[in-house]
């Protein structure tokens, strides 16, 4: 029998291409981690694992996992939520929705460097729409409302509203403090993320049948907790998990916003992996930390790859 | 109990009338069939007893109690989807358990975990595996109990969802084209199973389909429905020997009624295609159609009987019957004639074609029956 041998070359130039572009440099990332190489260098010499090393010993690295998994831990269960809760409110809606869907998606389609400079003027300590607002508020309902007064519990003396009107509008500095940098960089993480999740999360429940909750009904469940329960959440669940894989791994290469409205600080809290390579293999032009921060940063995402693949998937009915 | 009763049902979707003043009594215990051609309205009344869909006027009664205002969940009533409407995701025994589940358990008892550690939970735990148990044996699914939907083929899901509204004890059944999705074989079984399952609980079922025979074979009343309207309600063999309209004659019974225009003298009595009927009929029109079924109609050579003459221009063969499509001479209707097996006819050929006696249905021209 005669065998063609012609398929070898229709696949030869995409294999080349596939091993060029994404499965060497990831190899080449690899080798330089373990070296003091430095771009430009004419010669390098192996260090061993010196580079890793530091990474987990130096105050800075550690600082970067924290806020990264901060960062991550934040945006993906917030975002994820917000975004399902605002897909079953529009889904329920008989007009209006696609007015909704543009606006929540907007933060979706800008470009997130215009968006980053945008708050960059509204978080502004002195100058931004916000504190100014809050510093006009002293005294009266705004300060009443923000300042929990209507819990039984916060005294209105003692609230942090009263405390900052009472120090001469001594409001959050946001990006510039370290107590809220990053919460605030993750308050914007998942103002730009939930609207992509809830047009993700409305598509799905678009595919859910109609007779299912006709079915919950005649077997009686009768609040719509009961329903989402039978229904529309186990319906939901590769919806659920594309979801989340998207968002974790979209968490995990945060920089514009970083880059742009902290540069990493203050004191380092807001230092991102992402940013971190930046920093080092760009701008200090480290090569060999950069590439031994990236390494760090694949085993992260594949270690969530083989999370998802093996454990949620198996719980998800297709 | 469970009697249904329906009073002037009037349902609209946006400007299309679907239901117009329908009223139905259904008994306790009846095995009621609603069939008529798709799109009559059969599905949004059923869903309309069901509580899933609002009428725009009228009242469903259900065991002498105004329900129109009750949902859908307080109704007391199973239903079997056409697309069975499984829950994908739970194995069948967890599909069958809901219903019980969400019935008999308290809120606290449904929460997971804190739920498992309420004392009253244990023994409704029990008597609901009992359920499950009893219901998936008498249906014969015990064995697939922890498949889930997707590794079932289309003959368990649909025994799996009768399983669902069988498992409590429901004050009526409600089937929306359960055997549909089935393969002609199966369908036929099944037929004679939910017949059977029916009469072993007693329970009033109400069957949508679209398919004359399943309404034939198992209903104890059928009610036909064309354009939203109820045209007759009564037993099956009542239904096809004796249709009040033509609209009634024509969609029940295959293959379908023949119909040949005839002249009605001012004695009453009746002539169409150059034979005249023995009995006198009551009317003052003139013009009338005089409906035959196939199998009232016989191949004769015998020349003395009354006839006419056709051409014979498709034979079908079904094995016990043969139909044959014959062409009338110098007209373009076509009929069928049941014939036996026995002495094959071939296309082509000219034959005698005669009614059998006092089997011809006389109706007016507006499709109204006369007698």
């Amino acid at each position: 029998m005669h065998h063609s041998k012609a398929h070898i070359w229709f696949v030869w130039p995409a294999i080349i291409l596939m091993i060029v572009i994404l499965i060497l440099p990831i190899f080449l990332a690899g080798g330089i981690s373990f070296t003091n190489y430095n771009l430009g260098n004419s010669s390098f010499e192996w260090v061993g694992t010196e580079n890793y090393e530091k990474m987990f010993s130096r105050k800075t690295y550690i600082k970067m996992i924290i806020s990264t998994a901060t960062y991550v831990l934040i945006v993906v269960p917030v975002s994820v939520v917000l975004g399902l809760v605002a897909a079953i409110m529009l889904n329920s809606l008989r007009f209006g929705a696609d007015i909704y869907k543009t606006i929540f998606f907007l933060p979706v389609m800008a470009t997130l460097l215009a968006m980053a400079i945008a708050w960059e003027f509204t978080l502004h300590p002195t100058l931004g729409i916000i504190n100014s607002y809050l510093a006009n508020g002293c005294g009266g309902i705004r300060e009443f409302i923000l300042g929990f007064h209507w819990l039984p519990w916060v005294s209105s003396e003692d609230s942090w509203y009263s405390v900052a009107c009472a120090n001469n509008m001594d409001f959050p500095y946001w990006l510039k403090d370290k107590k809220t940098a990053i919460w605030t960089i993750c308050f914007i993480g998942v103002w730009q993320a939930f609207g992509f999740n809830m047009v993700l999360y409305l598509a799905g429940l678009t595919s859910i049948p109609r007779e299912l909750y006709h079915a919950a009904e005649m077997d009686g469940a009768q609040s719509t907790w009961e329903q989402f329960k039978l229904v529309t959440w186990p319906m939901l669940g590769p919806t659920t998990l594309f979801v989340v894989t998207i968002t974790t791994i979209r968490s995990f290469q945060v920089f514009d916003t970083i880059e742009i409205l902290t540069k990493g600080g203050p004191a380092k809290t807001t230092y991102v992996m992402m940013y971190a390579i930046f920093e080092k293999a760009i701008q200090q032009n480290i090569t060999s930390i950069g590439a031994a921060i990236t390494v760090v940063f694949i085993i992260f995402i594949i270690l969530l790859t083989f999370f998802q693949r093996y454990v949620i998937e198996k719980r998800v009915h297709y | 109990m469970g009697t249904i009763s329906l009073k002037n049902i009037n349902k609209s979707f946006g400007s299309t009338e679907v239901l117009k003043q329908l009223s139905l009594d259904i008994q306790d215990g009846e095995f009621l069939t609603l069939v008529g051609p798709s799109g009559c309205g059969k599905s949004t009344l059923l869903k309309i007893i069901a509580g899933l869909e609002q009428q725009n006027s009228g009242d469903v009664i259900i065991d002498d109690k105004n329900v129109n205002s009750t949902r859908a969940s307080k109704r007391d009533l199973a239903m079997v989807f056409q697309s069975y409407a499984l829950y994908p995701h739970l194995t069948v025994r967890k599909n069958l358990e809901t219903p019980l589940k969400l019935r008999d358990y308290s809120f606290v008892e449904r929460l997971p975990l804190v739920g498992n550690f309420v004392p009253s939970r244990k023994e409704k735990k029990k008597s609901i595996d009992d359920l499950v148990f009893k219901t998936s044996e008498t249906l014969k699914i015990t064995e697939l109990l922890d498949r889930k939907p997707g590794q079932l083929s289309g003959g368990q899901r649909q025994r799996a969802a009768l399983g669902r509204a069988m498992v409590r004890e429901p004050v009526a059944f409600l089937m929306d084209e359960p055997l549909s999705n089935l393969d002609a074989a199966l369908r036929v079984h099944m037929r004679s199973e939910l017949s059977e399952l029916h009469n072993s609980l007693k329970t009033t079922f109400i069957y949508v389909t679209h398919d004359q025979a399943e309404a034939l074979t198992m209903s104890t009343r059928m009610a036909v429905m064309i354009d939203g309207e109820l045209l007759q309600l009564d037993t099956p063999s009542e239904v096809y020997n004796n249709p009040s309209s033509l609209r009634v004659a024509e969609f029940v019974g295959s293959p379908k009624i023949n119909t040949f225009a005839a002249q009605i003298s001012s004695d009453g009595s009746v002539e169409f295609m150059g034979i005249k009927l023995e009995r006198k009929f009551n009317t003052n029109s003139q013009k009338a159609l005089v409906a035959v079924r196939p199998e009232h109609l016989e191949i004769t050579k015998d020349s003395n009987k009354p006839a006419f003459e056709a051409t014979v221009s498709y034979r079908e063969n079904l094995g016990s019957d043969i139909f044959y499509h014959v062409q009338v001479d110098q007209s373009d209707s076509k009929i069928i004639v049941r014939g036996s097996p026995a002495g094959l006819i071939s296309n082509g050929e000219t034959v005698r074609i005669s009614p059998s006696h006092a089997e011809a249905m006389l109706f007016e021209t507006s499709g109204e029956r006369t007698r």
